[in-house]
């Protein structure tokens, strides 16, 4: 304690004599600088950068020694006879990695709204041990996505517990992720797993903000549980599901680590998906090209803007909502 | 058809026991009013006798039949509730049709209970609203309304009136009774407002901490209270209570006053602040200095202590020439007096 009381003591004659000074718009200006500062240099600095490196060629890492090369990037990543086709573009990789992207997103998005809904349905339950369960599903999110990856390698290796589950059953065992189906299927479910839990809360604290008495009024109205379900839970949820859908879409298109660490984007590039190629064409690959990189990310990016616009919006609707 | 019986009904929150054995018989068609201090379980009660509860023990009939074991959707009962519990998310009209669709009602006849009901509560201008978009009075309209459309075998509404201001409370209160009139249906009323209790119920059960200290119509409540409590309870400035000893067959009061009473022994003598007049010159009165004189033009409350340090309330007819500090003699008659045992019961 005694160092901040220090400090405070320290900065309040300053503080006072600046605000004296400039009034109320200096003060603002003093409290935003900081967090300004620190946003600007690791935010809005490498996102010019990025730009800037999008509209350059060339192998080069440092800036002045790259060629300018205008749109050539986006148009090597665009071009593309049939777009639905990988194979007939010039970036196939891209592609490949956008067709997996697009291919995960749609299913761990429908799994993961579907499995945080039921678990938020029969957490605010009263169930025996409820806290507990609540905590049990929260704790994966604060794993780092390392750590799940490989605690997740260790279950699905060839010799993991798993398998060893499979044989002690009297089954092959099975390479789940030397297999195409089974190790994209494994990277949704432990992504799926891995966040299941933040947004199983966003759920709960949504139906637990549903008045207790209208699910009264309803037994009183001998209404049946689907219908209670679909015509008052649903509707009365749906602000929260709206963010949550919107939510769990902008990070799934932007799964990396776990998966990362998981399937190393295989078995081929069966789970590659557009950050790993963004990471391994930037700077992971023998030809590097931070260009390439930049443009694809700039893309991406464009991707997610649109997205956040979507949820920025639901949220306040969602608030509005809230307030009636 | 519509009565309903509790016998022995116990509950129980979590091994605390908050309703002691109720006992308690309702005719079809009667308007009974629960009242009692907040925490005694009047809501408790009447969402038992709803089905959103289950007794720890005792028997819950409606027209003979045990229900005990029923779920709320299968006795039959409408509910209004305190809050309104209102469907936010549905207009006027799916609020009051939701229930009839449950019910898989031709669609008809949902139109027609609808519209009924409308006319009945003046809201079928506002059928096409969200709850949000209603005053405080149209919700509550709604609320009755979606519980008239079921036609229930009994109305069970929980304070319904006390998210209202005074003028709308007494208007609703007038069109409540009216409604009750002409549906001739059972009703059990809960409420905190004696106003309330005494111009509605046919009926008054006066509940203190889970259990029924009497009931009866709301005159007799207030000429004959059987014990201290209801008399504390109902009329308004509380009855005057004083704490005496009765020998030989009589009491006396500060001021000389003695009265013949049919008890020995430690007695209270109870006097309502209406029954009290001030004394005429060879009237033996109860001295009283005057603390508060609150002049409300028909009546003038007076609020003054005793020579004993005890407080007494009176209430004049019109507009008497009284200040603060004056000292009074306050008068009534015997006839008016209720007297109680040392155990706070009734005594003739
Ligand atoms: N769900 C519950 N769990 C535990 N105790 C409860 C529950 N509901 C009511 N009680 C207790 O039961 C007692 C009666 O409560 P109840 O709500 O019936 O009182 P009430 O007469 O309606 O009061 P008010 O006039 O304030 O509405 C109270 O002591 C309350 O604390
Ligand atoms: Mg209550």
């Amino acid at each position: 304690m005694l160092p901040f009381v220090l400090a405070a003591r320290v900065l309040e004659p300053v503080l006072a004599l600046w605000q004296r000074r400039t009034g109320h718009a200096g003060m603002i200006a003093v409290f935003l600088i900081p967090n300004m500062t620190i946003f600007g240099i690791f935010v809005i600095v490498p996102l010019v950068l990025n730009l800037l490196y999008s509209f350059t060629g060339g192998a080069e890492i440092l800036l002045e020694q790259r060629p300018w090369v205008g749109m050539q990037q986006y148009e090597r990543l665009l071009d593309c006879q049939n777009h639905l086709q990988p194979m007939t573009c010039r970036e196939d990789q891209f592609w490949r990695a956008v067709h997996n992207t697009a291919r995960f997103v749609l299913s761990q998005v429908a799994l993961m709204v579907t499995v945080s809904m039921i678990t938020a349905l029969i957490l605010n339950r009263r169930i025996a041990g409820r806290g507990l369960w609540r905590a049990v599903f929260f704790f994966p999110v604060l794993l780092s996505p390392v750590v799940v990856g490989l605690i997740w390698r260790w279950i699905l290796q060839r010799e993991g517990l798993l398998n060893l589950i499979v044989v002690r059953l009297g089954g092959d065992p099975v390479i789940w992720l030397n297999d195409r189906f089974w190790a994209f299927a494994a990277a949704v479910g432990v992504s799926t797993w891995a966040h299941m839990g933040f947004y199983t809360l966003i759920l709960l604290a949504g139906l637990q903000a549903i008045p207790r008495d209208l699910y009264e009024a309803a037994e009183m109205d001998a209404t049946p549980p689907s219908r209670v379900f679909w015509r008052i839970t649903l509707p009365l949820l749906g602000p929260n599901l709206a963010v949550v859908l919107v939510l769990a879409l902008i990070r799934a298109v932007q799964i990396f680590d776990e998966a990362y660490v998981l399937t190393g984007g295989g078995p081929g590039t069966a789970t590659m998906f557009m950050t790993q190629y963004i990471y391994e064409v930037g700077f992971a690959s023998f030809l590097r090209n931070p260009g390439l990189a930049a443009a694809a990310s700039i893309l991406m990016g464009g991707l997610l803007v649109v997205l956040t616009l979507i949820q920025l919006a639901l949220s306040r609707r969602a608030e509005r909502m809230r307030q009636r | 058809m519509g009565s309903i019986a509790l016998r022995g009904i116990c509950k129980s929150f979590g091994g605390i026991e908050v309703i002691h054995g109720i006992d308690l018989e309702i005719a079809n068609g009667e308007l009974v009013v629960f009242v009692g201090p907040s925490g005694c379980g009047k809501s408790t009660l009447l969402r038992l006798i709803a089905g959103l509860e289950r007794p720890s023990s005792g028997l819950i009939e409606i027209d003979g039949r045990d229900v005990t074991r029923l779920g709320a959707a299968d006795r039959g009962l409408a509910m209004v509730f305190q809050s309104y519990a209102l469907y936010p998310h549905m207009t006027v009209r799916q609020n009051l049709s939701f229930g009839l669709e449950n019910l898989r009602m031709p669609k008809a006849e949902i139109a027609a209970r609808v519209a009924e009901a409308a006319r009945m509560l003046a809201i079928g201008d506002l059928l096409e609203r969200r709850p949000a978009q209603l005053s405080g009075g149209q919700r509550q309209r709604v609320a009755i309304g979606r519980a008239i459309v079921r036609n229930p075998t009994a109305f069970l509404l929980d304070e319904p009136l006390s998210n209202l201001d005074a003028e709308l409370r007494g208007t609703m209160r007038a069109e409540l009774a009216a409604l009750h009139d002409r549906l001739g249906a059972t009703m059990i009323y809960v409420t905190h407002d004696q106003i309330e209790a005494m111009t509605l119920a046919d009926r008054i059960v006066v509940l203190r901490r889970g259990r029924i200290e009497q009931v009866d119509t709301p005159l007799n409540l207030y000429n004959r209270p059987a014990n201290l409590f209801v008399a504390g309870f109902i009329g308004s400035p509380a009855m005057n209570l004083f704490r005496t000893e009765a020998r030989g067959g009589r009491a006396v009061l500060p001021g000389g006053i003695d009265l013949p009473v049919p008890a020995d022994g430690p007695v209270v003598l109870g006097i309502r602040p209406q029954h009290l007049h001030p004394a005429g010159p060879d009237e033996a009165g109860i001295p009283a200095e005057l603390r508060l004189v609150e002049a409300l033009g028909a009546e003038t409350v007076l609020h003054g202590i005793t020579d004993s340090g005890e407080p007494l309330v009176a209430v004049i007819d019109g507009q008497p020439a009284v200040t603060r500090g004056q000292r009074l003699r306050l008068a009534f008659d015997p006839a008016d007096m209720h007297l109680f045992d040392a155990g706070g019961r009734r005594i003739g």
